[in-house]
């Protein structure tokens, strides 16, 4: 029969080693999860396939309003030789104009009305 | 979002009196040999040191989520980790091994137990004090 100091001995080292075990294996699984999360998701686009995927959603959501040229339609302005800013920009794409234009906040994120602003800015 | 840094301020207090309170009273229960007090600081040291054991989870899991996984870190942050992990270790260790023992010790094994508790009372009273550098420099939690 094991003497119970022994035994005592044998669960003390066993739970210290489970626990720090656990805590480790824990501690390193939510660092390498929190460190993927805080990366960026790609690799930034270059301007010009920024605007390539800009052009993409320009057609998709604005075009059958404001032509496929983007030179105005019948209820939409041009697009063309815009004097706002891109900051505005994005302010408009994401807020709407209220009864003229939708807000497109939850279609497109900031990386994709960046593109759209990107497509815009070629319009000259 | 839960303030882990005020949950972890306010869990690591318990694991740390406990343990030295349940050192205090073993060494205070040797010295009082066989007197009726003596047996009874045992059984609070007991039961201070099975509280200091689990409270501890809780300071090591907010302490985790707190520095979002970093387990050793640099400057006093790291030594708070140098000290509070063999410190846990230990703590846990004591634990299991009082648990298993309870009173029925060895005079060999109750100097071994008590010269491990004042070491591990050391320890996380050390990680306690760089604990305390971290918030009082102004909190160097990456």
């Amino acid at each position: 029969m094991i003497p119970s100091e022994v035994k005592g001995v044998m669960v003390g080292v066993i739970t210290s080693a489970i626990v720090l075990a656990a805590a480790f294996t824990g501690g390193t699984v939510y660092r390498s999860q929190y460190i993927t999360s805080k990366q960026p998701a790609s690799k930034p686009l270059s301007p010009e396939n920024l605007a390539a995927k800009g052009r993409g959603f320009f057609f998709q959501s604005c075009a059958h309003c404001h032509g496929q040229d983007a030179d105005g339609g019948e209820d939409a302005p041009s697009l063309l030789k815009l004097q706002i800013s891109g900051a505005h920009i994005a302010l408009v794409v994401q807020s709407g104009i209220k009864d003229e234009m939708p807000s497109f906040a939850k279609k497109y994120n900031e990386q994709d009305v960046s593109a759209i602003i990107a497509y815009l800015k070629t319009l000259h | 979002m839960i303030p882990w840094d005020k949950l972890h301020g306010a869990m690591t207090h318990f694991p740390i009196a406990l343990l030295l309170f349940s050192t205090a009273c073993d060494l205070v229960s040797v010295a009082l040999k066989k007197r009726p007090l003596s047996r009874e600081l045992r059984v609070v040291s007991f039961y201070s040191l099975g509280i200091a054991a689990l409270a501890s989870v809780g300071a090591v899991i907010s302490g985790i989520a707190l520095t979002k996984g970093d387990l050793w870190g640099r400057g006093d942050f790291g030594w708070h980790h140098r000290f509070v992990w063999p410190a846990f270790g230990l703590l846990m260790a004591l634990a299991g091994w009082r648990l298993v023992v309870r009173n029925a010790m060895s005079r060999f094994g109750l100097y071994v137990y008590l010269i491990m508790m004042v070491l591990a009372s050391g320890l996380i009273a050390a990680a306690g004090y760089f604990g305390g550098e971290i918030l009082l420099s102004g909190g160097g939690v990456p």
